[in-house]
């Protein structure tokens, strides 16, 4: 046995390659080794790690079988291979190191056992780096903490290859192990690197942030952070100014399509459509503040919005009755009378709803009238008058405004109104608080005390548009009205919201909603409007 | 299975090829399938594609190609698939059509591909059309389906009006060249008319949102709740938003009413209303979702085109007695033939050469009947085009539902906001032929925004146009 295995040794040993061949094969033939002959035999084999290669390509494949064999001795043979490791130059070290590697979690004690021994000996530890690049189960990262102080190294060779290997690690070691600290801390280190005077840790750097994102491991602001250096180190930063090494630029210009993907810049046209603030203004209607900064951005007087509170809803129109630009809100006032409006006022402050489009329609007939401009309001419809009064009144025009209800409780955002007009005037079918009466009651009143009336606008329950468009259009002063037709996108793709003004057929989402009263067939509206009483009954019933 | 078709198939010569017989794709049985929104055709076997591919003769210069709007290889998608070789036809389709699944189920092969071809001279032209769908079903069943490669960044952003086939197609060529994109959407999920119109008995659901879900993963970015024109307008997305370009693809979306009386009752609706209810507001499903759809006992349908045989075919599933009513004759039905084939076999009742004139309403404004006069066609005029002529003579029928599939007119939301943007007297937006460039500069357009109403794989083929253009146009 001595003998066959000295043999052996010996043709591992020759420079031809044929004898190194044989013995190679030999080795494959051995049974009932001990640990020495098996660390004897694998320092003969780690001899062909040194043997220079040039012009001899057999010797790489021979090189490679003596790994395999290496590998086959299992774990007595690692002292050996470590002691080899520490000291090899960088074509043995990676034959060794994949062969220490081989063994799995067995190697990683005596591994670091070695580190802190060679400790101040840097060429040791840049093979001791290299070697950990190569394993995949998840104890090496016990070994994570000395790399990371590694990376940081003065010595160039040392932290590029400290870098390389939390890059390889990261690859081959399943993400989630890595904790958010540890991601932290390996982002922070690596991206430092990217300024290195050396372009090899640059270029290690730049790779191995490309994995850490890649692998998921960095927050949205590290993305960004990664995203504006990878713009400058391939000068797409526009200043003309990138890294002179290729291979930096090379690697940031790989990684940087797959940063691009991320949804970083369509966070800008999200909006939450969250609930800001609820209050009861009478029973079961709600003024609401809702969280739309770019809806907000964009409405004028007069237009409204769509929204579904949830997946299952249907798409529910109302108009808008104020808004506030620079804080992203908009105001609505949502009145309970079936199945959805009633959903969307059990939401609270907080809550989100699921869609919200707009602004939608045309803005309100403004201008400046010399003469006073009435606007009046209805159930919901007392808010929607509120910005365009506004409006009127910016460009210089008299604004009165009128609300009615059916009794005092039932008068909502008078204060609002009071704010947005020159005068407001309430009426109360039984009398409890101003003119006992109707709107139209309060709009002759008007009439007849002011100089001049040239603009009435009314939105509410179609029979009160309607009365006032009766009052108005034998004296002729012009008289917008606001129609809540039925609706399904609101945008004029479907015509559900058809209606005919002066026999002409309109959509109301996209024309109006403001038309002509005296135009108006209220009739029609009013019919469309019961289109389906019964399904909404039904859907009622489900609550 | 697929070596030993491979080794048979190239042993066969064109004239075996031409005797082998046509593999009709199985249909769901009429009395079943009007009962629910399962897809009729039920999709080749791997056998039945395999056989139905051996048919094609594989002509040096195909005239299917040509046939094509997109222009897809063909004889060489066809030729993988006879081989077996399923992943790589889909791949090859891909090269060309990035919505194979759909296009397969919903191009008009009759008006192109399959019109052209040579087999088609003696028998029953190559199915092309289930071929492409075989192999876009079997990429999304196994998986087969690579991400493309995306260029490094350009560092130009190119902003998508609408989700339909041309916005999404558009994203897609423009994503691949390695520009940013990103779709707005004005309602709250992409797809357009393929979520909206066409029906989940022709076109699952699940198969758009493969495809939306393969663009968000190569990068394409979607806003939705977003009507530019409205919330941003053009010069928003050039000049503030910082866009480098924008495509147009709002759709043919404002529908052709008719101007008679009753046109506004209760209960009529146009196609749009009455199929978005359903497909994208899951009215069917009312009233667990909250959408609510009235529909009577009778249903009147108004139109033969695509659209009308979809309102058709729903109308049915929901359980109504229904009836087709057009002022032309069967032969100028503009329905794909397939779809009329089908919508024929569904239990439904025709009026050729009849034309409304009033939809008779109750007190309530509910629509009650239908009354028509019937046409006669005349003699072809110099056009060629027999027009349908009135003949004095009416009838009237019951009816308390009436859809209108008359077609639709370009989405003014665009032209309507924004000056720049010009039109012809159609409301057709107005645009460079070669590039799809707008009268706008940064603006192109593209789909049955440019043509009105057309066809999906029309409206693909602008979009490719488009691509490059915008493509050449932001790297200046
Ligand atoms: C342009 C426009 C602006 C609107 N603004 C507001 C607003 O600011 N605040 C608000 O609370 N509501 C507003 N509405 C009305 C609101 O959209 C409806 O009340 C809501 O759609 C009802 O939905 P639902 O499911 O709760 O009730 P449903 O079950 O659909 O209906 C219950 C009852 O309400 C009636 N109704 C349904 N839709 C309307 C409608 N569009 N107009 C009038 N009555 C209707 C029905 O006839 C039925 O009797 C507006 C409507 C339009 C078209
Ligand atoms: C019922 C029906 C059946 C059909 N059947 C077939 C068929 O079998 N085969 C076939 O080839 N073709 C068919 N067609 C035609 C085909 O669907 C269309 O030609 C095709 O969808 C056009 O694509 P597009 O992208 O141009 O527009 P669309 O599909 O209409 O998409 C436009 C998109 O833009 C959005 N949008 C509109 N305005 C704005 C805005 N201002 N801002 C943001 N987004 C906006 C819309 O919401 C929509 O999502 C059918 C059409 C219908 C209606
Ligand atoms: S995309 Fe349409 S036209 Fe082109 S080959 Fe397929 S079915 Fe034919
Ligand atoms: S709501 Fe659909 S067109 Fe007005």
């Amino acid at each position: 046995m001595k003998k066959a295995i000295e043999n052996i040794i010996n043709g591992l040993k020759s420079e031809d390659e044929v004898s190194v061949s044989v013995a190679l094969d030999e080795i494959e033939q051995l049974s009932g080794l001990t640990d020495d002959d098996k660390i004897a035999l694998a320092s003969a084999l780690a001899l062909l790690f040194y043997r220079d290669h040039v012009g001899m390509s057999e010797m790489i494949s021979l090189a490679n079988r003596a790994e395999k064999q290496i590998t086959r001795f299992g774990s007595v043979v690692i002292p050996f291979l470590i002691d080899e490791l520490v000291s090899a130059d960088a074509e043995s070290c990676a034959h060794l190191g994949r062969a220490i590697a081989v063994n799995g979690a067995n190697a990683i004690a005596p591994l670091l056992d070695v580190w802190n021994r060679k400790r101040t000996d840097q060429y040791a530890l840049i093979n001791l780096t290299q070697a950990l690049a190569y394993f995949r189960i998840p104890e090496v990262l016990q070994a994570l903490p000395e790399i990371l102080v590694a990376a940081e190294s003065d010595n160039y060779q040392l932290s590029s290859n400290a870098i390389n290997a939390m890059g390889k690690l990261v690859v081959r070691i399943d993400p989630n192990l890595f904790d958010e600290a540890l991601r932290q801390q390996m982002f922070d280190i690596s991206f430092a690197r990217l300024s290195d005077s050396r372009s090899l840790v640059r270029m290690q750097a730049a790779r191995t942030l490309g994995k850490l994102m890649e692998k998921g491991l960095l927050t949205n602001t590290q993305k960004e952070r990664l995203q504006t250096a990878y713009c400058a180190i391939t000068g797409k930063d526009g200043s003309n100014d990138w890294d002179d090494a290729y291979i930096v630029r090379h690697e940031a210009k790989c990684y940087l399509p797959l940063l691009k993907t991320t949804p970083t810049s369509v966070t800008h046209y999200q909006q939450s459509f969250k609930i800001l603030s609820k209050r009861e203004l009478c029973p079961n209607t709600f003024h609401y503040v809702i969280e739309a900064p770019l809806i907000a951005r964009k409405l004028q007087a007069g237009q409204f919005i769509i929204i579904r509170p949830h997946e299952l809803s249907e798409r529910i129109p109302l108009s808008i009755c104020g808004w506030d630009r620079e804080e992203g809100h908009i105001e609505v006032v949502i009145m309970s009378v079936g199945k959805t409006t009633l959903q969307m006022n059990e939401m609270g402050v907080g809550d989100c709803f699921k869609d919200i489009v707009g602004p939608l329609g045309e803005r309100s007939h403004v201008r400046h009238y010399r003469g006073t401009c009435v606007v009046i309001g209805g159930g919901f419809g007392t808010g929607a008058i509120i910005p365009t009064a506004r409006d009127l009144k910016a460009l210089g025009s008299r604004v009165i405004g009128v609300i009615g209800a059916r009794s005092k409780e039932l008068l909502i955002m008078v204060d609002e109104l009071k704010a947005a007009c020159d005068e407001v005037i309430l009426t109360t079918n039984d009398g409890s608080a101003g003119i006992q009466g109707f709107v139209t009651n309060a709009l002759e009143q008007i009439i007849k005390e002011e100089k001049r009336v040239s603009h009435v606008l009314a939105i509410g329950p179609v029979p009160m548009m309607q009365a006032v468009c009766e009052l108005t259009r034998p004296i002729g002063i012009e008289t917008m009205v606001s129609l809540n037709a039925l609706m399904v996108d609101g945008t004029g793709m479907c015509g559900a919201c058809r209606i005919s003004i002066d026999g002409k057929t309109k959509f109301a989402c996209f024309h109006g909603p403001d038309f002509d009263g005296h135009k108006v067939d209220f009739d029609q509206l009013t019919k469309r409007q019961k289109m389906f009483v019964a399904e909404e009954k039904q859907a009622l019933e489900t609550l | 299975m697929s070596e030993k078709s491979a080794k048979k198939s190239t042993e066969l010569s064109n004239k075996q090829r031409m005797a082998l017989s046509f593999q009709e794709m199985s249909l769901l049985p009429p009395e079943e399938r009007v009962k629910n929104f399962e897809e009729v055709p039920i999709g080749y076997s791997l056998e039945e594609a395999i056989a139905e591919a051996q048919r094609c003769i594989q002509c040096k210069k195909p005239d299917c190609v040509d046939g094509c709007p997109v222009g897809i290889d063909i004889p060489a998608f066809i030729k993988l698939i006879e081989n077996g070789n399923m992943a790589d036809a889909a791949k090859k389709i891909r090269e060309k059509n990035f919505l194979p699944a759909a296009c397969g189920r919903v191009c008009p092969q009759d008006k192109q591909c399959q019109a052209v071809c040579v087999v088609g001279k003696k028998k029953e032209p190559v199915d092309i059309g289930s071929l492409e769908r075989y192999a876009a079903d079997y990429e999304r069943q196994h998986g087969t389906l690579e991400l493309p490669e995306i260029p490094p960044a350009t560092g130009k952003r190119i902003a998508i009006v609408g989700a339909g086939p041309a916005g999404l197609t558009c994203a897609y060529e423009l994503r691949i060249r390695g520009h940013e994109v990103v779709v707005f959407e004005a309602f709250h999920r992409a797809g357009g008319v393929l979520v909206y119109g066409i029906p989940r008995f022709r076109l699952p659901m699940d198969i758009i949102d493969e495809d939306i879900k393969f663009l968000e993963k190569i990068g394409v970015k979607f806003v939705y709740n977003m009507i530019i024109g409205k919330i941003l307008s053009l010069d928003d997305l050039l000049e503030q938003e910082g866009f480098d370009a924008v495509f147009v693809a709002s759709g043919a979306g404002l529908p052709k009413m008719l101007d008679i009386p009753g046109v506004n009752a209760n209960g009529v609706y146009s196609a749009n209303e009455y199929l978005t209810r359903i497909y994208l507001m899951q009215a069917d499903k009312f009233p667990k979702y909250s959408t609510p759809l009235y529909q009577g006992k009778k249903v009147a349908v108004i139109g033969a085109g695509n659209t009308a045989m979809d309102v058709l075919r729903t109308a049915k599933r929901l359980g109504a007695d229904t009836t087709c009513y057009y002022r032309r004759s069967r032969g100028e039905a503009p329905a794909r033939t397939e779809e009329l084939k089908h919508a024929e076999q569904e239990f439904l009742n025709w009026r050729w050469l009849a034309n409304p004139v009033e939809f008779i309403v109750d007190e309530d404004n509910f629509v009650k009947q239908i009354k028509c006069e019937k046409m006669e066609l005349s003699d072809p005029d110099t056009s060629g085009r027999r027009k349908p002529l009135p003949t004095g003579e009416f009838f009237t029928e019951d009816a308390d539902t009436v859809v209108l599939s008359l077609g639709c007119d370009v989405n003014p939301m665009i032209p309507a906001t924004d000056k720049g943007i010009k039109t012809n007297k159609w409301g057709i937006i107005i645009v460079d032929e070669e590039s799809c460039q707008t009268t706008k500069r940064g603006v192109f357009a593209g789909g049955d925004a440019i043509t009105g109403g057309a066809t999906v794989i029309l409206a693909m083929g602008q979009a490719k146009t488009a691509a490059k253009a915008i493509d050449r146009y932001v790297r200046g």
